[in-house]
């Protein structure tokens, strides 16, 4: 699985939506089931799916699954 | 795990990456213009919006009325919103009242509907439970606020009385219990480099 499909996929599991829904554009808190507490959810399922350990402020700045790829980026994850 | 200092006008608390100072004379312009700003206006359980001169005898009035604090959050050195707490009953002050109630908005539209919105709650209300004399929070937030009610909720609050105001109510050990991930997530080292 390509990491655009492992992404797509963590997105959905943690927040409990269908992939058609995963786009670059989707924003924390614009939908029912992206609030915080899917949000702490989802952090931990991104670092468990490409083993890496985020910081506060990338936690903080994951606001849209655009930004989520161009944090998990500078941890090398190429998408 | 919070920090606090004490300045003139009050405790400095730290914690959870964010920093709540005392409201200073020089916050006033850009407090009113997120207070009047129809996003936060809109959520206040008055409406109204506040004159320059309404804010200034308010901001006099909070110097001497030990029953309220206010402080500026700041987040990387810059202000992002504003919290408060009030005694919740006549002639307590905020240092020995056992219900307390509170008030936040972030102004700064980087970061409404962001999770550090939650940062400074934690910082607030861990300084309050550990340094003062506080039992529990009492909030009251409009039924169609559903953000509000959401956030509270997240936080531990739960709903005591649901009219067109929905009161809650919230308790250390519920709070404590609530925020246990969001709380380890917002403590994590700040980016190297920074």
């Amino acid at each position: 699985m390509d990491n655009n499909a492992k992404i797509k996929q963590v997105f959905c599991q943690a927040l409990g939506i269908q992939p058609e829904q995963v786009t670059d554009d989707l924003t924390y808190n614009t939908i029912e089931q992206w609030d915080s507490t899917a949000h702490m959810i989802l952090v931990a399922e991104l670092e468990d799916s490409f083993d890496v350990m985020l910081d506060t402020d990338d936690i903080i700045d994951m606001s849209t699954v655009g930004k989520a790829k161009e944090i998990l980026a500078k941890y090398d994850i190429q998408f | 795990m919070i920090k606090v200092s004490h300045s003139f006008q009050g405790p400095v608390i730290t914690g959870f990456q964010v920093t709540l100072r005392p409201v200073a004379q020089n916050d006033l312009s850009q407090l009113r213009d997120w207070r009047n700003s129809d996003t936060v206006r809109q959520q206040m359980l008055s409406t109204d919006f506040i004159s320059e001169e309404q804010q200034h005898a308010w901001f006099k009035k909070i110097q001497r009325d030990d029953s309220q604090q206010h402080w500026v959050v700041e987040y990387k050195g810059q202000a992002i919103g504003a919290t408060n707490i009030k005694a919740r009953f006549h002639g307590d002050s905020v240092n020995t009242a056992k219900t307390l109630e509170p008030g936040l908005y972030i102004g700064h539209p980087d970061y409404q509907g962001n999770v550090i919105a939650f940062a400074p709650t934690l910082a607030l209300y861990d300084y309050c439970f550990a340094h003062l004399s506080v039992e529990s929070f009492f909030a009251v937030v409009k039924a169609e606020n559903k953000a509000a009610l959401k956030y509270n909720q997240q936080l531990g609050y739960q709903v005591i009385n649901q009219s067109d105001l929905i009161d809650l109510r919230l308790q250390k050990e519920g709070f404590e219990r609530h925020t246990e991930l969001l709380r380890r997530l917002l403590s994590r080292s700040p980016r190297k480099g920074q």
